[in-house]
């Protein structure tokens, strides 16, 4: 039963017909950090609006990985800004049950921006423990596929993601020489973008590799 | 990955060669500017492609191919593409001058000034006015102003034609206007006045105002750009823009912070 606050703050919601009413409603929703409002904040990324998303992102986030199975069950698949959105929820909270609809998204979703977040997510996912080996590699694969998509966006995120995984995650050797050589082929003239090239050379120099 | 049919040069330069399909003459002039193409017949060919334009009447597929051609040839940076492109600022076509004056400003052709400045220097009572029963001015102004400032050349003559297209009525003539203006004498101000614009209360003028902040490269716009309530894909954009103008390591914390 959602408590009278967030039934209230519902009613709002549903009220709100300006941008700046969406927003306030939102943000009362969020603030109530309540478990029962994840599935209003999740319906709230498909209404195509960055600023009433971009605070129930916010709000999502802030309800902490309780959040990750309604998620991947409320994933609307026909929304690409509702799809970036969710995959940003997912990457920011490090969830590793997140894992497989990151990869799923790098490698089959049409928009940059969605393959950009979950790149993201791949970098940061929380899998510190020696039994996550297996999903470090999925994540690492995943970054080197990155590094050859046609986006720049992407393959900026991955000089970001390899540039991470190396300096925070316990990669294997052969994984590693297959990141840095990635790294110096995106800080080459092979690569037509000038701001990939610079993100590249920043991520080899921080990782004393140039 | 993206779905991208897998064809390769040769087939795309085969296609535009031919004449009897013009949705695959269109499609191969769009990718050889998209894949910056380097292959010998891509610019000799896109070039052919822009001859249509001198048929009475244009037809209408054809036209759209010389289009994507001089779009094309903006992207692909062939000194060869210059005074055809100039030439096409005489059009008695609305958006093929447009896209000539978007080609000209990416290939920073100093020899273009005097043409562009020209369309716009009836000021914003002729060139700037509205066209009878259409939404487009007489002139393209917009394409016009960025491609003045983009190509960098500052003049006096230049300065004072686009001056008053910073009063102009439209909010993104006035970013144009302001945009241009501070490429062309890198005084702040106004890239003030294009801060200002990012809060505008139509997203389609904040999405332009944080684009036009972008290309200038002036870093002063940095942290507005990143607190502006616009998505963070066309941030992003915004943000490549200034990094790759002024390479401060700033930039691309910036930008790690929104991928």
């Amino acid at each position: 039963m959602a408590t009278a606050e967030l039934t209230a703050a519902f009613a709002r919601l549903d009220r709100a017909t300006s941008t700046a009413e969406l927003v306030q409603a939102t943000q009362a929703i969020a603030s109530l950090q309540d478990p029962e409002a994840a599935e209003t904040l999740i319906k709230v990324l498909g209404f195509n609006n960055p600023a009433v998303a971009s605070v129930a992102t916010e709000g999502l986030i802030r309800l902490g990985c309780a959040v990750v199975p309604k998620l991947l069950v409320n994933l609307d698949a026909r929304n690409y800004g509702a799809r970036a959105w969710v995959v940003k929820v997912l990457a920011t909270l490090r969830d590793p049950r997140g894992l497989e609809l990151l990869e799923h998204a790098l490698q089959a979703d049409i928009a940059p921006s969605v393959r950009r977040a979950a790149t993201r997510g791949l970098a940061e996912l929380d899998l510190n423990n020696s039994r996550d080996a297996d999903a470090l590699r999925r994540c690492c694969d995943g970054l080197l596929l990155a590094g050859r998509d046609d986006e720049w966006v992407v393959r900026y995120a991955a000089a970001f993601g390899l540039e991470r995984r190396l300096q925070h995650s316990n990669v294997s050797a052969s994984m590693t020489d297959q990141a840095l050589a990635l790294l110096r082929q995106l800080s080459s003239s092979s690569e037509d973008v000038k701001v990939v090239r610079l993100r590249a050379q920043l991520a080899l120099q921080r990782l004393n590799a140039e | 990955m993206a779905v991208t049919a897998p064809l390769n040069e040769t087939q795309v330069i085969a296609n535009l060669g031919q004449s009897a399909d013009p949705s695959a003459q269109y499609y191969a002039a769009w990718w050889l500017g998209k894949m910056r193409s380097r292959h010998p017949e891509a610019v000799p060919l896109l070039l052919k492609s822009l001859k249509a334009l001198e048929q009475t009447p244009v037809e209408p597929d054809r036209r759209g191919v010389a289009l994507n051609a001089i779009r094309a040839l903006g992207r692909l940076g062939n000194p060869a593409a210059r005074n055809p492109l100039c030439e096409l600022l005489n059009s008695t076509d609305y958006t093929v001058r447009e896209e000539a004056a978007r080609s000209l400003g990416r290939l920073r052709d100093p020899a273009a000034v005097p043409g562009i400045r020209r369309l716009i220097e009836s000021g914003t009572t002729v060139a700037g006015d509205e066209q009878a029963g259409s939404p487009l001015l007489k002139e393209p102004c917009e394409a016009l102003i960025e491609a003045l400032g983009d190509i960098g050349l500052c003049s006096a003559e230049t300065l004072a034609a686009i001056r008053p297209f910073a009063n102009h009525p439209r909010p993104l003539i006035r970013a144009a206007a302001y945009r241009a203006l501070l490429q062309l004498t890198g005084d702040s101000s106004w890239g003030v006045q294009l801060i200002e614009l990012l809060k505008h209360p139509e997203a389609l003028v904040r999405r332009g105002a944080l684009l036009d902040l972008g290309a200038t490269g002036w870093t002063g716009a940095g942290s507005a750009i990143c607190a502006a309530a616009v998505e963070p894909s066309l941030k992003l954009v915004a943000l490549r823009s200034l990094a790759e103008h002024s390479e401060d390591p700033q930039v691309l914390r910036a930008m790690d912070a929104l991928i």
